[in-house]
């Protein structure tokens, strides 16, 4: 595969889960602004574990999806019994003062007789795992999409289980699900960790992809990014976001199609799209409708299929 | 003592622009109830347009600040039509992600107007700062704080005066009963959307006269500092929304003058973060009633 | 038969996908109080909405006097002479009363003629002028009634539709609501009330319809309504024993 693609395709993946993590947030009926904090906070870490204490890879990995899970429990603490644009607001500020707090993170030590580690402003380099251990470009790939499938089931059977009914529920109606017996505090706590944790592993799999990374990344652009992806590509399945993510960097990215004029063409057509579907192309109307279909060609019920052949 | 006195005054100075663009930003939002993320870059069309006349024309201050607050009111039209007005009613997210399809879009086409990274913007006033005993005092930014409050006066005397202020409170107030009592609701919104960014532009034309220099990262920071100024002070109001900008003005100079910019920042986000956890409905607001609409429950 | 000034034919609204109305016919007679009966999700409400303007009708037509109401923007509606006392009052909370009755008077220009007007209504709703400059989200309830039907006369309808005035209302308020209708039609105005405390209405109401699941399902006189006795049983809650 040609490296430019491997690399595209990479990015695509990796940016996929930080979309993700805000789509489950949707999903609970919040918006958030700062889900790129995560993203960084898993990045910074799983990078400072490989690269300066000698972990490998899947321990840093590791550490990434918890250390952004629990600082999302942290910041969940007091700002998950606000609502609407307040939650949106209070995690933009949380995310903000965590970009600011990496400018001035200084921890460096000497691995090889050079200083690794985050110096501030002038970011992270020498994140070198995958190419000291001889991971080609194309196998990291196939490991960056391992994890999004795996991470794909796992909403997958999460959206079927009671845990998924019950954040439907509550980013339905709110009161309704607390009347039906959900409790919404802890409900909302478990997808914020969730998305969280999401996020993380995307940053991990980010600072070893690049090998460099510097707070700026982690701004409110990739945020409002991030958000836009699920409401882009639709909000009825989790590869709503993933197709938001294709049709941004893959299909806008990095074709050069209307380079220069590339984001007037694109803003306005997601503006114009969103007038006609305001819950994105795959939203829960289109996910219904390719499922029939699907089960039309592809009957599974054994009763049906027999129909089917006399 | 004498550091204190200098840095508050300093910091009310810069709060006062701030305190216009939370305005702009507040007005917008108490008649839609959803965020227009494009607010901002709506700014920057101005400043873009005022800024190429400038350079290309050499055209006055005074020019330069009609057509700052010219190409604002009709980005701010432009959004309203796009991100706005076509939604059903619920869209809330949508508007939200669609008027941040076009602040990415404005942005670049500014900059394809204008494509270096910094230019030069008019000043407001020349002439050496005068001296007050131990204290000094800039022209420019004295000019600057008198024009912002001549704005205020303006924009209260629309909001309280007019028959299209009537309009906007009431729709602010019950979009429904203001239907039902022969407000025509989609001519306010658009005015509401013309008017508010005419104001941010003008606080934009200040900023940037005193800091002489405009770059594209305009349109986000001003999105940013109206909104902060905006949550500080209590959303839909707009008395709240200058003590809101007056109080983060004087913050952010104050940590810039302790500890330096990136503590200017920090302290900005810290302190509209304890705002949100402690007081949602701002400083000076009442309870916050702005959930339902904004929420992405009811897309 | 009189003069009718509104006549709703084949009238049909709908939320999304849901049909609210199914095609509504019904009439309301000039100068006289027409009630609308109807349980809960009935479509009670949307109608009242759907005439006022704020929804828009998928199929039929509202007339006022001949004159096409649909398609018309809610302001529109107004000035055309309609309005509506809408279901929860709806009154701007964070304005005073006397603020709240000027925004009655939104599309008038003629400031000795409102001030008039004002005086009127303080006179017929005596609590709203010693309430005067008090911030309307703070009256109780009956109170916050009162000031939405004189909101709604101080555009100088035509036709004045209520949507359940009674609605959470304690008894003795009730009845004074219903003085008011009374009073009100006396002077002449049209009235076009939704209602579900039939008894009340009885005393009040010149004309019958009964709505369920967005159709009209009766349509008679008081004397009618009376007799009827699925409704006796359903709206005036005594069972007139018959055979089992």
């Amino acid at each position: 595969m040609d490296d430019h693609v491997v690399s595209v395709l990479s990015n695509i993946g990796v940016i996929s889960f930080v979309a993700l993590s805000a789509y489950l947030l949707l999903l609970t009926g919040e918006i958030s602004f700062g889900q790129q904090a995560f993203f960084g906070i898993g990045a910074y870490a799983a990078a400072i574990a490989t690269a300066m204490w000698g972990w490998p890879l899947a321990a840093g990995l590791m550490l990434g999806a918890l250390a952004g899970a629990s600082s999302a429990l942290l910041v969940g603490l007091p700002t998950l019994r606000l609502h609407g644009l307040y939650f949106a607001v209070a995690t933009l500020a949380f995310a903000e003062m965590i970009r600011i707090l990496l400018e001035l993170f200084h921890y460096q030590v000497a691995v090889d007789g050079e200083l690794v580690g985050p110096n501030g402003t002038d970011g992270f380099g020498g994140i070198r795992y995958v190419f000291q251990n001889k991971i080609g470009a194309f196998e990291y790939m196939l490991l960056i999409y391992t994890l999004l499938a795996t991470a794909l089931a796992g909403l997958w059977l999460l959206e079927r289980s009671r845990l998924g009914v019950a954040f439907r529920m509550i980013g339905g109606d709110e009161t309704l699900a607390k009347t039906s017996g959900i409790a919404i505090t802890r409900h909302r706590m478990i997808a914020a960790a969730l998305a969280g944790a999401l996020a993380g592993i995307g940053g991990g799999l980010y600072a070893h992809l690049t090998t460099y990374i510097e707070p700026r990344i982690f701004d409110i652009m990739l945020g409002v990014h991030a958000l836009a992806y699920g409401l882009i590509g639709g909000l009825g399945t989790a590869l709503g976001p993933l197709l938001g993510v294709l049709i941004d960097i893959g299909l806008l990215g990095s074709t050069r199609l209307f380079s220069g004029y590339r984001m007037i063409v694109f803003g306005g057509l997601v503006a114009v799209l969103l007038i006609f579907r305001p819950r994105g192309l795959l939203n829960e109307e289109m996910v219904h409708r390719i499922g029939s279909f699907w089960r039309r060609v592809w009957p599974t019920d054994p009763s049906q299929k027999s129909h089917g052949k006399t | 003592m004498i550091d204190f006195v200098q840095t508050t005054v300093d910091g009310v100075m810069v709060g006062c622009s701030y305190g216009l663009l939370a305005i702009g930003f507040t007005l917008i939002f108490g008649v839609i109830r959803r965020l227009n993320l494009s607010y901002g870059p709506s700014i920057m069309v101005g400043a873009y347009l005022g800024t190429f006349l400038y350079v290309q024309f050499g055209a006055g201050p005074l020019l330069v600040a009609v057509a700052v607050v010219a190409g604002a009111a009709i980005a701010g039209i432009y959004v309203e039509r796009l991100c706005f007005a076509p939604m059903k009613g619920g869209a809330g997210v949508a508007s939200m992600v669609s008027s941040f399809a076009i602040w990415m879009q404005l942005e670049q086409a500014m900059i394809l107007l204008l494509p270096r990274h910094t230019y030069a913007f008019p000043a407001l006033a020349t002439g050496a700062p005068w001296e007050f005993g131990p204290f000094t005092l800039r022209p420019d930014q004295l000019l600057m704080l008198i024009l912002a409050i001549a704005t205020g006066i303006i924009v209260n005397t629309i909001i309280y005066r007019t028959r299209f202020g009537t309009g906007l409170r009431l729709v602010t107030s019950n979009q429904i009963a203001a239907h039902l009592v022969g407000v025509n609701v989609r001519n306010v919104m658009l005015g509401a959307f013309a008017l508010a960014s005419a104001v941010g532009g003008f606080a934009g034309f200040l900023v940037l006269a005193i800091d002489q220099q405009v770059t594209p990262m305009f349109g986000m920071w001003a999105t940013i500092k109206g909104l902060i100024a905006m949550m500080i002070g209590g959303l839909g109001s707009v008395p709240g929304a200058i003590a809101g900008g007056l109080v983060l003005g004087v913050i952010e100079a104050h940590a810039q003058g302790l500890v330096g910019p990136q503590a200017r920042d920090l302290t900005a986000y810290l302190l509209l973060f304890l705002c949100l956890v402690l007081r949602p409905g701002g400083l000076f607001g009442k309870a916050p009633e702005a959930d339902g609409a904004f929420s992405s429950r009811s897309t | 038969m009189s003069a009718e000034i509104l006549k709703v034919s084949g009238l049909a609204t709908s939320y999304g996908k849901i049909e609210a109305l199914k095609g509504v016919d019904l009439r309301v007679e000039s100068g006289k109080v027409t009630c609308l009966l109807g349980p809960n999700g009935a479509g009670k409400t949307t109608l009242m909405m759907t005439i006022a303007g704020i929804l828009q009708a998928r199929r039929g037509s509202i007339l006022l006097e001949g004159k096409q109401l649909v398609g018309l923007s809610p302001a529109n509606i107004v000035t055309q002479g309609v309005a509506l006392v809408p279901e929860n009052r709806l009154v701007f909370p964070q304005m005073s009363v006397r603020e709240n009755l000027l925004a009655g008077a939104y599309q008038r220009n003629d400031k000795v003629g409102i001030a008039g007007d004002i005086e009127r209504m303080y006179t017929r709703f005596p609590r709203l002028r010693e309430r005067s400059e008090q911030l309307a989200g703070t009256l109780s309830g009956g109170e916050q009634q009162m000031l939405a039907v004189a909101r709604a006369l101080m555009s100088r309808p035509r036709l004045l539709l209520m949507d359940e005035p009674s609605l959470g209302l304690a008894p003795m308020v009730v009845a004074d609501i219903f003085r008011i209708i009374s009073e009100l039609n006396r002077d002449g105005t049209s009235i076009f009330l939704v209602e579900q405390n039939a008894h009340m209405a009885l005393q009040v109401a010149h004309h019958f319809y009964l709505m369920e699941q967005g159709k009209v399902t009766f349509d008679g006189t008081p004397g009618e309504l009376a007799e009827d006795e699925v409704i006796q049983r359903a709206y005036l809650g005594t069972s007139r024993r018959s055979d089992p």
